[in-house]
C-alpha cells in the first residue's frame, strides 16, 4: 500500500518531510546521532567527526556541481582557507574574550571563503565543463602554493604547519573528541537542512534551472552572472565552514592536508553518494571514509598482521577508491541515492509491482 | 644576456616535453572528446615500463650479457686510458647501453600501448555518448587506479635509468657567461619534436587521420560515412599511451623514476587548455612558452615558484581567450 | 653482564624488596604496546621497508631482556605512506584501542611530529620519538613528550659548515627539497655561515621527487659552489644531482645530512650509474653497522639478526635508518625501564621525565663515547666520506659534537 503520501493541503505537500516513513526516518537517525557518544568508543568517535567534517564540506560541492552543475576540481582549496582563516583571525583577534572569538571568527572564515569563492568563480562565466575543471584545479594549486610561502609563514606557518586553537564556545571548552562530535554533528544536520531548503527557494530553483540548460536559464530571465557566482559562494563557504571545524577538530593543520586528494575525495564523494540529491553527500561520505578502514582491518586479519604484507595495503585502499568511482559512473551515475530510491519505492509500493 | 640564453634554451628543451605529453591528450581529445587527466599517469606508467625492460630484465640471470651492457673488444680498446667523465667516455657509456635503451623504449611503447588499448576498450567505450562530465570522472578514477597499481607494481626506489641519448655535456662561452647544456637533453628534444611534428603530419596526410579528423568534426556524421569510429577511438588511446612511453622514458632519466612524475599531467592539462583543446599548434606554442616562462621564473625567482607557471598562465589566458589561444569556439545549440 | 630475563626479573624484585616501596602501578597492562607509523609506501618506502624489520628484532631483543620490569612490551607497526594526517589517524586509532597499555609511539617524519605535538596533553600524551631530526622538536619546554635520537638538522648544518670552513672552502650551495624536512636548517644554516664567513652562493629548492635535474645542475654550475649542502632527500634526487654536476665535470664537493648518508644507496648508485659519489660526505650521528668492533650492542643486534632475518639481505647488514630507529628505541626503552624502576607509573610526565634526566648513557657503540640528552637531543656526530671502491663510508672527522 502506499501509505502516508495523501495530502489534503499544499502546505502539507511543501514540507520538507512530507511522508511519514521519512519522518520516521529522519527522526530516527536525529535520535542516533544524539545517542552515539553514549555507547561508542573513541575510534568510532574519530571516524564520526572525520565524516562530519568531510560531509559539510561534499554540500558544499553538491550545490556547485550536483545543483548548478559546473564541475569544481579544486574545491579542497576552500576547506584550506576556511582552516588557514579560522587559525590566522584566532591569532589576530586575541583582543577579544575567548568565548565570543568562534562566533566571530568562523563567520568570517565562511565568508573570506565565499569571497575567494567567487573570484575563483570568475572563469565560470566564461567557460564550462572541462575548462572549468581545470581552471578551479589551477586556482586550487595556486591557493596551496600560496599559503606554503615563506612570504606567508608568520601567519599561516608555512610549509611547517601551524597549531590551531581550542574552540570555546560562551565559556564551553571543546577540547575533547567527543564534545567535537557534539558540535560538528549539530552542524552537519543543520548545513543539510539548509540546503534542502535552499532548493525550495527562488535562487535553488535558479540554480536547477542553469544546470539543466544555461541558456535556457538565462532566456527565462536567470541572470546567469548572479546566480553561477552566487552558487559558488554558497558552495565555498560551506566549504569554509568545513575547513572552520577541521581546524578545531585538529591541534595542528599542515598545507598538504588540503591538496589534490582532498580535492578529489569530496568529488568522488559526491558522485558515489548521488549528485544533485540531499542525501547523496550523506551516503557517499560514508562510503569514501569507511571502505578505506574496512580494507586496512580486513587486510590486517588476511596477513596476520605480516609488516611484509602491510605496504601492500594503501595501494589497495587507492585502487579500490578509483575502482569505487569508475563503477558508479558506469553503472550507477545517480549514486547509492538513486539505489537506496529503488528501494524505497518498492519497499512503498509493495506488494503491487516495482517500476 | 648570457644567462637569459641559458635558460631559454632549458625552457625550450622542457617545453619540447611538454609538447610531446600534450600530442596524446590532444589527440585522445580530439577523437574521443574526452579529456584525459590521468595521461600524466599513463606517462608514470611508460617510465617504469621503460625501468623494467631496460634495467630490471637485463638485470635477470637468464638474460644475455649483451642486453645489460654491451662490449665488443673495440670498445674496451677505446676506453682504456680514458678519464671517467670525459666526453668520448659519456659517448662510449651510451653504445655500451644501447641494446638496453633499445629494448626498454620497445617494451614501454608496446606494453603502453597496450595498456592505453586495455583502458579504451574497458572504461572509455562503455561511455560512448555520455555526458563530458562523466567520461572526465572516468579519468579521475583512473587516475587512483593507475598510481596505486604502479605503487602495487613496482616499489618505490633510487633507480638509473639510461640516458636515451649520449649524455656529453657542451659547454660554450656566449656573452661572457659559460653556457652548459646536455648532450642528451638536446637529443630529447630533437626527438619530441620530431614525433610531434609526425603525428600533426599523421593527422593531416595519412587516411586514419583523416578518420581522426572526421570524428572530431562530428561523430555521428563520420560514423554514417562508414568511419569505424570505435576503431578511431582505439587508435587515439593508442597513440597516446604510446607517445606517452617516449616521454616517460625522457622523464625517467631527467627526473628520476618516482610515482610523482604522475603530476606532470596536470601542468600539461594545463598548457593544453591555454593552447586550445583541439589545436596541435597551439598547444606547440603555449608549450614551448610556458616551458621559457617556467625557465625564467626558476632563474629569478627559485625552484618553487616555478611549479605554479602553468597553471597561472592557463587562468590568465583562459579569462581572455575562454577556449585558449588557437581553440575552437564550440557553438551551442539550444 | 648481559641481563636474561630471569636475572632482570630477580634484581628487580630484590630492588623493590630492599626499598620495601610497593609498586604503585595503577592496573598495571599485561603487556605494554609501543606503536609505530612507517612509510611502508609513498616516496620514503625504501626507507620504511628496510626498517620495520628492526622492531621485531628489537621485540624480540627487548623483551629477552624482560621487557619494561618483567611486563613484555609488543610493537604495533602502521603504514603511513609518509603522509602526516596518517601517522596522526595511527596514532590516534591505537590510543583508542590500546588505551593506558601505549606507552610510546614512533612517527615517521617531522611533520607527523609537529602535527601530533599539540595533541599530547593530559591523558593523551605518550612518549613519542621519531625519525626526525627537526630542530624545531629539540624543545622540552613546547615538546616535552618528543625527543631526538640524535643532533638536530641545525646541529649537522653546523658540523658541515665547520668542516667546510676547516677545509678551506668559503663558497656554499644549499640545494634543498621543498618540504619541512629540507627547510628546517636554513635559517640556522645562513646565520652560521654568515659567522664563518661562509659566503652562500646559491639556494635552491627543488621538489623532492620528480625533480627537474638539468636545471638545478645549471644553476650550481653557474653559481660556482665549491662545496654544496643537500638536504630533504632520501632515495632521490640527490644522486641525479650528483651525477648531473660530475658529468659537467664540476669540482664541487658534495655533502649530505643523515638521510643522505645510507651505504645500500650510494653502492646501488654506484653498481647502476658509476662511480661519480666518491668523495661525497656527509654527516652521520652514529657509527655504520660495519664498524662494530667497539659496539657490544651491534654484536647482539647482528647475532639476533643472523638468526631472525638468515637467507635475506639484512642479515649482515643494518642499514643507518634502522640504527636510527633502534636508537630511538633504546631510548625509550631505557626511559621507560628507568621509570619502572623508580616505582613510577609509566605516564607520559614520568617517563619524559626520565628521558630528560639520561646522562653519560652508554649506548653501547651506537656513539663514540657516553652521551647525554640535553634538550631532548644527543647532538653528537662525525663526517663521512664515501669510497666506491670498497663501497663503505669512512669517517674523516672525530666525534664532534655541538
Amino acid at each position: 500500500m502506499i501509505n502516508g503520501n495523501l495530502k489534503a493541503s499544499y502546505g502539507a505537500d511543501e514540507r520538507v518531510l512530507n511522508n511519514r516513513n521519512k519522518q520516521m526516518f529522519v527522526y530516527g537517525c536525529l535520535l542516533l546521532l544524539a545517542l552515539f557518544p553514549l555507547f561508542a568508543d573513541d575510534y568510532a568517535i574519530l571516524m564520526a567527526c572525520k565524516m562530519g567534517i568531510l560531509l559539510i564540506a561534499v554540500v558544499g560541492v553538491n550545490v556547485l556541481t550536483g545543483y548548478t552543475g559546473l564541475v569544481s576540481l579544486g574545491h579542497g582549496a576552500f576547506v584550506a582557507i576556511g582552516a588557514y582563516a579560522t587559525v590566522v583571525l584566532s591569532n589576530l583577534f586575541t583582543a577579544l574574550p575567548e568565548g565570543v572569538l568562534p562566533f566571530v571568527v568562523v563567520p568570517c572564515a565562511v565568508a573570506i571563503s565565499a569571497l575567494v569563492g567567487i573570484v575563483v568563480g570568475l572563469p565560470s562565466l566564461r567557460v564550462k565543463g572541462l575548462y572549468l575543471a581545470v581552471a578551479t584545479l589551477a586556482a586550487s594549486f595556486i591557493v596551496n602554493f600560496l599559503i606554503e610561502q615563506e612570504l606567508f609563514a608568520p601567519w599561516t606557518g608555512g610549509v611547517v604547519g601551524i597549531n590551531t586553537p581550542v574552540p570555546n564556545l560562551l565559556g564551553w571548552e571543546l577540547d575533547t573528541k567527543r564534545e567535537m562530535y557534539g558540535l560538528i554533528t549539530v552542524l552537519a544536520v543543520l548545513t543539510l537542512l539548509g540546503t534542502q531548503n535552499l532548493f525550495r527557494t527562488r535562487v535553488g530553483r535558479a540554480f536547477i534551472a542553469i544546470r539543466d540548460r544555461d541558456y535556457s536559464a538565462e532566456i527565462l530571465g536567470i541572470s546567469l552572472l548572479r546566480y553561477k557566482l552566487m552558487s559558488f559562494a554558497i558552495s565555498a563557504a560551506f566549504c569554509g565552514l568545513s575547513g572552520a571545524l577541521f581546524a578545531y577538530f585538529y591541534a595542528r593543520i599542515l598545507p598538504e592536508q588540503f591538496e589534490l586528494d582532498l580535492s578529489l575525495e569530496l568529488v568522488a564523494a559526491l558522485i558515489v553518494g548521488g549528485m544533485g540529491r540531499t542525501m547523496g553527500p550523506v551516503f557517499g561520505v560514508f562510503i569514501v571514509l569507511i571502505v578505506p578502514e574496512l580494507i586496512k582491518i580486513s587486510m590486517g586479519f588476511a596477513t596476520g598482521g605480516d609488516l611484509e604484507m602491510q605496504r601492500y595495503t594503501a595501494p589497495v585502499q587507492e585502487i579500490v577508491f578509483g575502482l569505487i568511482l569508475v563503477f558508479f559512473l558506469l553503472k550507477e551515475p545517480l549514486g547509492i541515492n538513486q539505489i537506496t530510491d529503488r528501494i524505497l519505492r518498492s519497499a512503498n509500493r509493495w506488494p503491487f509491482a516495482r517500476g | 644576456m648570457g644567462q637569459f640564453v641559458q635558460f631559454a634554451i632549458n625552457g625550450l628543451m622542457s617545453g619540447a616535453i611538454y609538447a610531446l605529453i600534450a600530442v596524446g591528450i590532444v589527440s585522445v581529445y580530439k577523437a574521443t572528446k574526452v579529456v584525459n587527466f590521468a595521461h600524466g599517469y599513463l606517462i608514470m606508467f611508460g617510465a617504469y615500463f621503460y625501468f623494467t625492460f631496460a634495467v630490471v630484465i637485463p638485470g635477470f640471470e637468464g638474460a644475455p650479457a649483451w642486453l645489460a651492457s654491451w662490449q665488443p673488444a673495440w670498445m674496451v680498446e677505446m676506453r682504456a686510458g680514458l678519464s671517467m667523465f670525459s666526453p668520448l667516455g659519456a659517448v662510449l657509456d651510451w653504445v655500451a647501453n644501447l641494446p638496453r635503451i633499445v629494448f626498454g623504449l620497445l617494451g614501454a611503447v608496446v606494453c603502453n600501448a597496450l595498456l592505453g588499448l586495455l583502458i579504451e576498450r574497458s572504461l572509455m567505450r562503455p561511455l560512448m555518448g555520455q555526458s563530458v562530465f562523466a567520461m572526465i570522472m572516468v579519468t579521475v578514477g583512473l587516475i587512483s587506479i593507475l598510481s596505486g597499481a604502479a605503487s602495487l607494481i613496482w616499489t618505490a626506489d633510487a633507480a638509473f635509468v639510461p640516458h636515451i641519448a649520449p649524455n656529453t655535456p657542451l659547454r660554450f662561452e656566449l656573452f661572457g657567461t659559460m653556457i652548459f647544456l646536455f648532450g642528451a637533453d638536446i637529443v630529447n628534444m630533437v626527438i619530441a619534436l620530431l614525433i610531434f611534428g609526425g603525428i600533426v603530419a599523421m593527422v593531416k596526410f595519412t587516411k586514419g587521420g583523416v578518420a581522426i579528423r572526421a570524428t572530431a568534426e562530428d561523430q555521428s556524421t563520420a560514423y554514417s560515412m562508414g568511419i569505424s569510429v570505435p576503431k578511431v577511438f582505439s587508435r587515439a588511446w593508442i597513440l597516446a599511451s604510446a607517445t606517452g612511453a617516449v616521454a616517460g622514458a625522457i622523464l625517467a632519466t631527467r627526473n628520476g623514476i618516482s610515482p610523482s612524475l604522475g603530476l606532470f599531467g596536470f601542468s600539461v592539462l594545463a598548457i593544453v587548455l591555454m593552447g586550445g583543446l583541439d589545436s596541435y599548434v597551439g598547444v606547440l606554442i603555449a608549450a614551448m612558452s610556458v616551458g621559457i616562462l617556467e625557465a625564467m621564473t626558476q632563474w629569478k625567482m627559485g625552484g618553487e615558484w616555478a611549479e605554479i607557471v602553468p597553471y597561472v598562465a592557463v587562468l590568465v589566458v583562459i579569462i581572455f581567450r575562454p577556449h585558449g589561444l588557437f581553440g575552437q569556439k564550440e557553438v551551442e545549440r539550444i | 653482564m648481559t641481563l636474561n630475563r630471569r636475572t632482570f626479573l630477580a634484581t628487580g624484585a630484590a630492588a623493590t624488596a630492599t626499598l620495601g616501596a610497593p609498586m604503585i602501578l595503577k592496573a598495571q597492562p599485561a603487556e605494554y604496546v609501543l606503536g609505530a607509523s612507517l612509510p611502508l609506501t609513498g616516496p620514503f618506502a625504501t626507507a620504511g621497508q628496510l626498517v620495520a624489520p628492526a622492531f621485531a628484532l628489537a621485540q624480540k631483543l627487548f623483551n629477552d631482556e624482560g621487557g619494561i620490569a618483567g611486563t613484555p612490551i609488543r610493537f604495533v607497526t602502521e603504514d603511513s605512506g609518509y603522509v602526516p594526517q596518517n601517522t596522526l589517524a595511527n596514532y590516534q586509532r591505537a590510543l583508542a584501542t590500546e588505551g593506558s597499555a601505549l606507552v610510546g609511539y614512533f612517527a615517521d617524519s617531522t611533520g607527523a611530529m609537529k602535527l601530533i605535538a599539540p595533541e599530547l596533553k593530559g591523558e593523551n600524551a605518550r612518549l613519542m620519538g621519531s625519525t626526525s631530526f627537526a630542530s624545531e622538536l629539540a624543545n622540552p619546554e613546547t615538546n616535552p613528550y618528543q625527543y631526538i635520537s640524535g643532533p638536530t638538522y641545525q646541529d649537522q648544518f653546523d658540523i658541515l659548515l665547520q668542516n667546510i670552513k676547516a677545509a678551506g672552502g668559503s663558497k656554499v650551495a644549499f640545494i634543498y627539497s621543498n618540504t619541512e624536512f629540507g627547510r628546517d636548517p636554513l635559517e640556522h644554516g645562513r646565520a652560521k655561515a654568515a659567522e664563518l664567513g661562509i659566503e652562500i652562493v646559491l639556494e635552491e629548492a627543488t621538489k623532492p621527487q620528480g625533480a627537474d635535474v638539468p636545471t638545478h645542475v645549471t644553476k650550481l654550475a653557474q653559481s660556482g659552489a665549491e662545496h654544496c649542502i643537500l638536504q630533504g632527500y632520501v632515495t632521490g634526487v640527490w644522486p641525479q644531482l650528483i651525477g648531473g654536476a660530475r658529468q659537467f665535470g664540476l669540482p664541487v664537493q658534495f655533502h649530505g645530512t643523515f638521510w643522505g648518508m645510507e651505504k645500500l644507496i650510494a653502492d646501488r648508485i654506484t653498481a647502476e650509474a658509476g662511480p661519480f659519489l666518491a668523495g661525497y660526505q656527509g654527516i652521520m650521528p652514529y657509527r655504520y653497522f660495519y664498524d662494530r668492533a667497539d659496539a657490544p650492542r651491534y654484536e647482539q643486534y647482528a647475532a639476533l639478526s643472523k638468526v631472525m632475518f638468515a637467507g635475506t639481505p639484512l642479515e649482515n647488514y643494518m642499514s643507518t635508518w634502522a640504527i636510527q630507529t633502534m636508537c630511538g628505541l633504546e631510548l625509550a626503552m631505557k626511559a621507560l625501564r628507568d621509570t619502572a624502576q623508580a616505582g613510577l607509573e609509566l605516564t607520559a610526565d614520568n617517563v619524559a621525565e626520565s628521558l630528560s634526566g639520561i646522562e653519560n648513557w652508554d649506548s653501547g657503540g651506537f656513539f663514540g663515547g657516553p652521551v647525554s640528552m640535553v634538550n631532548n637531543k644527543i647532538g653528537t656526530g662525525r663526517v663521512y666520506e664515501y669510497s666506491p671502491e670498497t663501497k663503505l663510508f669512512t669517517p674523516v672527522s672525530d666525534w664532534l659534537s655541538t
